[in-house]
């Protein structure tokens, strides 16, 4: 994330923002906690600071709120992908096992 | 009519109400399996992957609906009500799987996807998530995205995908799956964080960042 044309300043303020927030690895992984349950506020702020210098992260987020709201929609489309039959032959088993 | 003994007009109307219940229970269950056994079959193939557990599922569904048969008040359809009862049957099959973590499921969950960041802890900018055109409503119409979505879960190991279908797609709350499942709430994190990594991974090689895919 530390990109040589940033000036000495904001090279500067980006060093001090990694000193205090986590790094990439650990908050794609609070991310995916947050999601579970609510973070706290420090935790919260942490994670804003981070996406002011990280957008990779901000993406993250996004697409994991994204992968959940499609998934959420899975069960009803996948009859529509799906060509799966029942084996004429387990048909007959689970007939005759009804019948017994 | 009148003039015949009671008992034997209220047994007369046993028999035949007998008959009608065997009639229909009979026929009834038989009919299930050409009505609705692909619905479930398809269901349940999604969610355990192997046909044979699929099929054994789906003929215990079965089997517990004609048991239970009574208890059906016809409030839902009938459909309906036997996917509730897969849908237990289903989580039944995962808290025994739940009890065998396998050697593939070990690799997975350690795996910290290390080449994607850079020792300091960073993303390897070449490689980091590039942005979506989240089309959302666009994306739900296309069959090959749902496609797509079915081989990237076909991917992870068979537990972490029950664990992560439970959660987004069936939409079970965290604490129901850990109760199910009896694992603990941080090891359900774990799963679904590794679940869901490997998933935005597939979906952005194959869907997102696909030159292949027309969008």
């Amino acid at each position: 994330m530390v990109q040589e044309h940033r000036n000495w300043l904001q090279l500067r303020i980006v060093l001090l923002i990694c000193r205090f927030t986590p790094t990439c690895p650990e908050v794609v992984r609070i991310l995916s906690e947050g999601m579970e349950r609510k973070l706290s506020l420090g935790m919260r702020i942490k994670l804003r600071i981070h996406f002011l210098m990280c957008s990779f992260c901000e993406r993250y987020m996004k697409q994991l709120k994204y992968i959940r709201e499609v998934s959420s929609k899975f069960p009803e489309k996948i009859g529509d992908v799906s060509e799966a039959k029942l084996p004429d032959d387990a048909k007959e088993r689970m007939k005759s096992a009804l019948r017994a | 009519m009148s003039l015949q003994p009671a008992g034997m007009g209220s047994s007369l109307t046993k028999s035949v109400a007998g008959r009608t219940s065997t009639r229909t229970t009979q026929s009834g269950p038989e009919r299930w399996v050409d009505d609705h056994g692909d619905i479930l079959y398809r269901y349940a193939l999604e969610r355990v992957r192997k046909p044979e557990v699929a099929q054994d599922l789906v003929q215990d569904t079965f089997l517990a609906a004609v048991k239970s048969y009574d208890r059906f008040a016809g409030q839902s359809s009938v459909r309906s009500w036997l996917c509730g009862i897969l849908k237990h049957k289903i989580c039944d099959y995962y808290r025994k799987l739940g009890r065998e973590t396998s050697f593939t499921d070990l690799e997975f969950l350690q795996d910290e996807c290390a080449e994607k960041f850079v020792p300091e802890g960073y993303w390897v900018h070449m490689t980091g998530p590039k942005e979506w055109r989240p089309e959302a409503d666009e994306v739900m119409h296309r069959n090959e995205f749902w496609q797509t979505m079915r081989d990237c879960l076909s991917k992870l190991p068979e537990r972490i995908a029950a664990v992560f279908m439970m959660r987004e797609m069936e939409e079970v709350e965290s604490k129901e799956i850990c109760k199910t499942l009896s694992i603990s709430e941080s090891n359900l994190w774990v799963m679904l964080h590794r679940a869901r990594m490997a998933l935005r991974e597939c979906l952005a090689t194959n869907w997102f960042e696909n030159p292949e895919v027309k969008h």
